[in-house]
Formats: C-alpha cells, sequence, structure tokens
C-alpha cells in the first residue's frame, strides 16, 4: 500500500469518526454512561469504607464494558449499513479506492470513536475515585499508608487500554459479519452472540483441557481458536489497588499482541467477504 | 488510430436470484467502444441493463462473461479509475458536510495534491454554478443542487472519462438544461463522457452517439443524426402557402416522382416552450431585482 493508500484510510476513518460523533446514538449512550459511573459515589451513605473505592472501580468497569460493547457493535454495523444503503460506498469506491482502503478506514474510524469513549469514562472514573479515595484518607492515619494513595491511577487508563482493544476486536468481528449480511439487525444479533461465546469461551479451554483426544476436544479447541477469548482483557480485579502487583509488561505486550493478530485476522477476512459483495 | 475511451467486449451479468440458483441476466453479451472525446448516450427502459453495465465499468460488480478496459486498463483495477469520474443516479452524500467540504473531501480522496487542492475545488464549484451555495450543508440541498455538486465531485481531480448515471432524473427542465450546458463544456475540455438516461429528449440534443439496450441486449448503435434522419424522407416547413400554392406543390412533388406522406403543422416540444418561457420571464424580472438592489 503507498502513501495515498494511506492518506484515504485515514480520510475515510476521520470522515466516519465525525459522523459517529454526530449520532444521537453515541451521545446519548455516552450520557447514560457517565451518569451511570457518577451515580456510583452516591453509594457512599452504605460506608463501605476502603471497599466503596472498588465497588466504584468494578462499577466503571462495568459501566465501561457493557456500554463499550454496545456501542462497538451497534456503531460499527450503522456506519457501515449507513454507507451502502445511503450508496455513498457507490460513489467512494467508483473513485481509486480499494475496498479494503475502505474497510480500514472504517474500521479506524471506529477505533477512534471507542478511544474517545474509554479515554473521557476513564477520566470520569478516575476524577471520581480520586475525590472520594482523598475523603478516605483525610479519615484515616496517614501513617498507615507510606506511599500517600491506595489507588494506582495509571492502572485506569491501562485497564481503559485493554478494554479498547477488546472493543476493537468486536469490531472487527462486527465488520467481519456485516460484510456478508443483508441487513443491520441480522448483524447486530450474529454480533451479539460472538461477544456473548467470547466471553464465555473460558469454559470451552476449560472443558477441553479434561476431555480425552477425539472429535468432541478437536471440536472445543477449535471454537477456543477461532473466537477470540476476551476474558484475558478482564484484568481489573488485579490492578488498581496499590497494594496489588501490577500487570508484568510482558502480560500486556502479549494480550496487545494476542488482540492484533485477531483484528487483522478478523479484518482480512471481512476484506475477503467484502472483495466479492455487489454494491 | 486513437485508443477507445472505453471498450466492452462479450459483456455478461447473471445475478443469483433468490436460494434456488435461477440465475437473471441483466447484461447480455454487450460490444460497445466509446471512442475519445465524444459524449456517449447508454439510452434504454429501466432494467435493461444500463446501471449494471456502469457498475461493473467502475469495478463496482464482477462480470460473468467478458471484458472491458478505460483507455486500454482493465476497467475493474483501481488505476484505472485513476482517470474515471463517476456520479450516480439520485446520488446522496453525507448530509453533514457543506458542499466546498464534500468536494474537498474526495478530491483528497482521488489524490488531488495539496498545492492544487483549493483552485481544483473553487473550479469546480464554479463550474457547476454552486459557488453561493458551496457553504451550505448538503442536507439543506434541493435535487438538482445535488446533482451538480455531484457532478463536481466527479470531476475534480480532473478525470479523462466522466461516467453519468441518470444525471437529470428527478431535475426540472431549467436544472437538466443545466447540466446538459456543464457536460458540453466538459466535452470541449477534451472529456469523454457517458452518460445514461432514459429521458430520450434530452440526450438527442447533446450526444454525438447513442447505444440501445433493452433486456441487456444491444438493440441499436450509431450517430444520432444517423439514427433519427431517415435516408429517403425531406421535409419542407413552408409559412403563408395558399390553397393553390399547396395544390401546386403536391403536383410538383408528383411531378417529380416523389410521394407526399402527410402535411402536418410542425409542433414545439413542451420542453422548449417551458424552457422559453421561464427564461423570458427571468430575463424581464432581472433588471427589477437588480433596481431593487441599487435602491437599498
Amino acid at each position: 500500500m503507498n502513501g495515498l493508500g494511506f492518506r484515504q484510510i485515514w480520510l475515510i476513518a476521520s470522515n466516519t469518526f465525525l459522523e459517529a460523533v454526530r449520532q444521537k446514538f453515541f451521545n446519548s449512550l455516552l450520557f447514560i454512561a457517565i451518569a451511570l459511573i457518577a451515580s456510583s459515589t452516591f453509594f457512599q451513605q452504605f460506608d463501605f469504607g476502603t471497599g466503596e473505592l472498588k465497588f466504584i472501580a468494578d462499577f466503571g468497569f462495568g459501566a465501561l464494558f457493557f456500554f463499550g460493547s454496545i456501542l462497538a457493535i451497534t456503531v460499527t454495523t450503522q456506519l457501515f449499513f449507513n454507507e451502502i444503503e445511503n450508496r455513498t460506498a457507490l460513489t467512494m469506491l467508483a473513485k481509486p479506492v480499494h475496498k479494503f482502503s475502505f474497510l480500514l478506514g472504517k474500521l479506524l474510524g471506529v477505533q477512534l470513536l471507542m478511544l474517545a469513549f474509554v479515554l473521557l469514562l476513564c477520566l470520569l472514573l478516575a476524577g471520581i475515585l480520586y475525590w472520594r479515595e482523598s475523603e478516605l484518607l483525610s479519615r484515616m492515619d496517614p501513617e498507615l499508608f507510606s506511599d500517600g494513595r491506595l489507588l494506582r491511577y495509571s492502572d485506569i487508563l491501562l485497564f481503559g487500554f485493554l478494554q479498547w482493544l477488546k472493543f476493537g476486536l468486536l469490531s472487527a468481528i462486527t465488520l467481519f459479519v456485516a460484510s456478508f449480511s443483508n441487513t443491520n439487525i441480522y448483524t447486530i444479533i450474529v454480533s451479539f452472540s460472538i461477544l456473548v461465546v467470547c466471553q464465555l469461551q473460558y469454559i470451552a479451554r476449560d472443558a477441553y483441557a479434561d476431555m480425552e483426544q477425539g472429535v468432541g476436544r478437536f471440536f472445543v479447541q477449535g471454537i477456543g481458536l477461532i473466537f477470540p477469548n476476551f476474558q484475558l482483557f478482564n484484568v481489573g480485579d488485579q490492578l488498581l489497588f496499590a497494594q496489588n502487583e501490577a500487570l508484568p509488561a510482558t502480560n500486556l505486550l502479549q494480550i496487545t499482541l494476542y488482540a492484533c493478530v485477531y483484528i487483522a485476522a478478523f479484518a482480512t477476512l471481512a476484506q475477503l467477504s467484502f472483495r466479492r459483495r455487489e454494491i | 488510430m486513437s485508443q477507445s475511451a472505453i471498450s466492452i467486449k462479450n459483456l455478461t451479468k447473471d445475478f443469483s436470484v433468490g436460494m434456488s440458483g435461477v440465475k437473471l441476466r441483466a447484461v447480455d453479451d454487450l460490444n460497445l467502444d466509446v471512442q475519445d472525446n465524444e459524449i456517449f448516450g447508454l439510452l434504454g427502459p429501466n432494467g435493461s441493463g444500463k446501471s449494471t453495465t456502469i457498475k461493473i465499468l467502475l469495478g463496482l460488480l464482477e462480470p460473468s462473461v467478458g471484458e472491458c478496459t478505460i483507455y486500454g486498463k482493465a476497467s475493474a483495477s483501481v488505476e484505472a479509475r485513476r482517470s474515471v469520474g463517476f456520479l450516480p443516479e439520485a446520488p446522496y452524500f453525507y448530509r453533514y458536510l457543506s458542499g466546498r467540504e464534500l468536494v474537498r473531501y474526495y478530491a483528497r480522496l482521488c489524490g488531488v495534491a495539496k498545492a492544487e487542492l483549493s483552485t481544483a475545488v473553487d473550479s469546480v464549484i464554479e463550474l457547476v454554478g454552486m459557488k453561493d451555495a458551496a457553504h451550505r450543508r448538503v442536507g439543506t440541498y434541493s435535487k438538482g443542487m445535488l446533482q451538480r455538486i455531484g457532478l463536481a465531485q466527479a470531476i475534480v481531480h480532473d478525470p479523462q472519462l466522466v461516467i453519468l448515471d441518470e444525471p437529470t432524473a428527478g431535475v426540472d427542465p431549467l436544472g437538466s438544461t443545466a447540466i446538459a450546458d456543464i457536460i458540453r463544456e466538459l466535452k470541449s475540455q477534451g472529456k469523454t463522457i457517458l452518460l445514461s438516461s432514459h429521458l430520450l429528449a434530452q440526450i438527442e440534443g447533446l450526444c454525438d452517439r447513442v447505444a440501445i439496450l433493452h433486456g441487456g441486449k444491444l438493440v441499436r448503435e450509431g450517430r444520432i443524426d444517423e439514427l433519427v434522419t431517415p435516408e429517403e424522407v425531406d421535409s419542407f416547413v413552408v409559412e403563408g402557402l395558399t390553397g393553390e400554392g399547396r395544390a401546386a406543390v403536391q403536383d410538383a412533388i408528383k411531378a417529380g416522382g416523389g410521394r407526399l406522406l402527410r402535411v402536418e403543422k410542425p409542433r414545439l416540444s413542451l420542453d422548449a416552450i417551458f424552457l422559453n418561457e421561464v427564461q423570458k420571464r427571468e430575463i424581464e424580472a432581472a433588471p427589477e431585482e437588480s433596481k431593487g438592489e441599487d435602491a437599498t
């Protein structure tokens, strides 16, 4: 791919991002997610002590995963089908633009949107945690906390980064489904089903670990390979609290590589399917 | 001999219908050559295979059989599309962009150099007569304006071949005339234009050559003059002829070995009457408007 190819991908991505942030759906979902995370502070009346911070963090991470997954699937579907149904794809692909550039541009545009979404929620969560933590520390004996803080705030961004990778993977899967499907609703239902399979994929992995060699084991092993394991990205429990060990850099690198390989694989599958699609 | 702008050889396209594997033939063994710097009309009723042919030319559909080239390059290749501009039927663009932003976006997609970008965008916007509305959002445009801005995005990268799918569909006669003028201007700049339409009256005065498709097959092809002018028939348009004079003319025709087929009053086309009346009123209204502007 030459310089023009990369420029085209970036142009399509930035236009996709612009289109997405103008959608009411994105803004509504962002508003609800912010409201939900902000509402976690109301639970302070139960006086959890330091457990309150864990509760807020879990609540925030949960909201990030839940709304992020909805957003990644629906926005990818909507932006892809908008181009096909409104026939703007026809105008674009009649230009000297490769179909692969079009798909990558769409994927990158959604990733930019998800980055904005993740960053916003992570910063909000960090702000709320810092406020609650400061309040808790002011009530406790400072001698107990030699390091000064209870939480490692960089871990929030780390968790956000891993979730962003997961959303990228989910968008790539959705794009692959959209590349051969004829309707929005089919794409959304199939993608959500795949999300559930990927979330629960560890059960299949546990199952084939206990199975004898044979067709059954081969089948379950195949499922474990085809569908990415989303549990790898859920490291929130190990992170955040200063007393826990930080995520080793090699693990972070492995997870990043794992996501990139699967994103590349699903993007390639999407291209193979989209190449033959009649626009 | 110069290279053909478009060459279509034995083109056939079948679509699968449903799960049963039944094939629907949209284009059937089509052979066409479009020469450089001509306006070529692809005519035919709805479903005759015009748009399918265009989509295959643009690499948006794969042919079942046959091959197409654009200036000698396989039409499905990205390289061939560098010299092509395309306006789809009933175009729809990103509604949140202004006309200028839209044309700029497509110019950048086509690789127009940064240094030439503003000049290229401004000149095509001027050419299609959208200078005053270029700052407005595309979502606020009328159908005619959409066609014009669509034409601007099609030609902003200075392609040698411009393909227009139903460029005047749904546009009023004034808008159609303006689009026809732009097409003539493009031809005068040396470009080749392939346009498809089922509005025959508009095509007649515009195209050098036409091909008529029906059921995916090529029915007729040739220069407009050759197709619409029967060699063996003449017509005289006369004014102020008396009854005796008419009889004398009839006798003269008989004596000359001819046969009077019919006598009829010449008819103007409704298009011509409409354009004439509207343009007359616009010219009359123009001085009054300018007087009003002067007064303010």
